[in-house]
């Protein structure tokens, strides 16, 4: 099973790979490759705990590997927007992030991914595991990022926005539940 | 020019023929194949050569024709190569309006056959970073304002796409629409009469593809691709200032000039450089898209910040 998963989460690195000789837009494409694969495995790496809560399935033991394959992409990402795009022009590279909106909501978003795959290890997980909730932050920047990147938003767009407020969604739904039983 | 009635003609002959051999019909059909696969798969244009000055490099076909902009049928870029598809060009008629000598309709054909073809190998810089060289076939945009004799009140031209929601997906679906339609685009006086601004109807020496606004489009070269508003149904003089497209959608990112300018960013990502189609190294942007010592003068005392 965890091998199906790293395959899976392996696929959008090798279409990249694949496709990247014929590309009409290379930097487009491995930015849109990597950035898609970073939000999908995201998003996948949320859905293990409410799949606990929703069907009593326990799926927890993948949710690291995810969240990891997540923060890959997320780095492969960067990469592309350091090396590629900006091309080793620091100078230029910081007045970006600075200047404009949808690159430092970006930046953030990587920032907290970065937290939390150093602290994803065994003994560093368990002192600082309640600070992983900042992956909710994470998410919503990011969605905002690939909202701000395009001309228009189109279905990709909004489907990705609906995925993450059905798995927020069921969070806060959760909780509230929660809270109310503890009342009676 | 070949003419459309060749393909008919042949069916025809091929029918006489297979009706005649009766039995043999076989034989006759391997031939109708045979004749059939001879025929020229597509039309070459006859046109004037440009010596390309610049010695630009074009980019390929493939590349061109495979990565389009075209919002009537879809957002992504390789999508509308199939489904433009559908497009009927024949007969298509681009209706002139305004303050001009004589109203009219008139077919992109007969367009050609007046004002001739000629080649101008031009770069196109798009909004969204990334540009790449085509060697458009086409004429002037002033030729045909000079046949159409605008009077003293047409100070700006404007140009809207066709609107045919059975043939473009995305006009037919109302409030939920990519953008709004018909798509408007709009050029002051001056800029419409200057040598560069050009209307195609094809590329690399062929009819346009689909996807890349057949039959006929506009090409503004040293403005953002956007301007170059695809598959024109309407060309009109008018005295006031149209409200193009994107800049209806979004005023604060899209003005009415979109003159091609390194110095100043896209509210949301830098102009300053470029990504030329099929390459994984960018390039610096030139001012006015490498056109400035012919253009600038239009823009002489303008704010170009402002007026963006």
């Amino acid at each position: 099973m965890k091998t199906l998963i790293v395959v899976l989460a392996l696929l959008p690195l090798g279409y990249a790979y694949y496709t990247l000789e014929s590309a009409i837009d290379p930097i487009k494409m491995l930015y849109t490759t990597t950035g898609v694969g970073a939000m999908l495995l995201l998003l996948l790496s949320l859905a293990p705990s409410t799949c606990q809560r929703v069907c009593a399935l326990n799926l927890l033991r993948f949710r690291k590997t995810l969240g990891l394959f997540a923060f890959v992409y997320a780095l492969l990402h960067v990469s592309v927007f350091i090396v590629l795009d900006s091309e080793l022009d620091f100078v230029t590279l910081f007045a970006k992030s600075l200047k404009k909106p949808f690159i430092y909501v970006g930046v953030i978003a990587f920032l907290i991914l970065l937290l939390m795959a150093l602290t994803s290890t065994k003994k560093l997980f368990a002192r600082f595991s309640r600070y992983h909730k900042a992956v909710y932050g994470a998410l919503v920047l990011i969605l905002l990022h690939d909202f701000w990147a395009q001309k228009v938003a189109g279905a990709f767009e909004y489907g990705m926005m609906a995925i993450g407020i059905v798995l927020v969604g069921e969070r806060v739904w959760h909780e509230c539940r929660f809270d109310m039983s503890k009342r009676h | 020019m070949p003419t459309p009635s060749i393909t008919p003609e042949i069916l025809f002959e091929a029918r006489r023929h297979f009706l005649k051999l009766g039995a043999g019909a076989l034989v006759s059909s391997t031939a109708l194949s045979q004749l059939l696969a001879s025929m020229p798969e597509e039309i070459q244009l006859s046109f004037t050569k440009d010596p390309n000055p610049l010695k630009l490099t074009p980019n390929t076909f493939e590349q061109v024709s495979n990565y389009v902009n075209f919002y009537e049928f879809s957002t992504d870029k390789t999508a509308p190569v199939k489904m433009a598809q559908v497009m009927k060009l024949k007969p298509w008629s681009l209706g002139f309006f305004g303050e001009i000598a004589r109203e009219e309709m008139v077919e992109v054909d007969d367009l050609i056959a007046k004002f001739g073809l000629e080649e101008r190998i031009y770069r196109f810089r798009c909004v969204e970073g990334w540009s790449m060289v085509v060697p458009w076939i086409g004429f002037p945009l002033y030729k045909l304002l000079d046949y159409l004799r605008p009077n003293s009140k047409a100070k700006y031209v404007k140009f809207t796409t066709r609107h045919e929601p059975d043939i473009f997906p995305d006009q037919a679906k109302g409030l939920f629409a990519s953008i709004k339609h018909p798509y408007v685009e709009g050029l002051r006086m001056d800029e419409a009469r200057h040598p560069l601004t050009f209307l195609a109807v094809g590329m690399y020496g062929k009819p346009l593809p689909k996807q890349n606004g057949a039959p006929i489009r506009l090409v503004v070269p040293w403005k953002y691709g956007f301007k170059s508003i695809k598959s024109l149904d309407l060309i009109e003089c008018v005295e006031e200032q149209p409200l193009n497209t994107w800049q209806a959608m979004a005023p604060e990112e899209y003005g009415f000039y979109a003159n091609v300018n390194p110095h100043v960013d896209h509210p949301r990502w830098s102009q300053a450089k470029e990504r030329v189609l099929g390459k994984l190294t960018k390039q610096e942007t030139l001012m006015f898209n490498g056109y400035e010592k012919e253009v600038s003068h239009l823009y002489a005392g303008m704010d170009l910040r402002k007026q963006y």
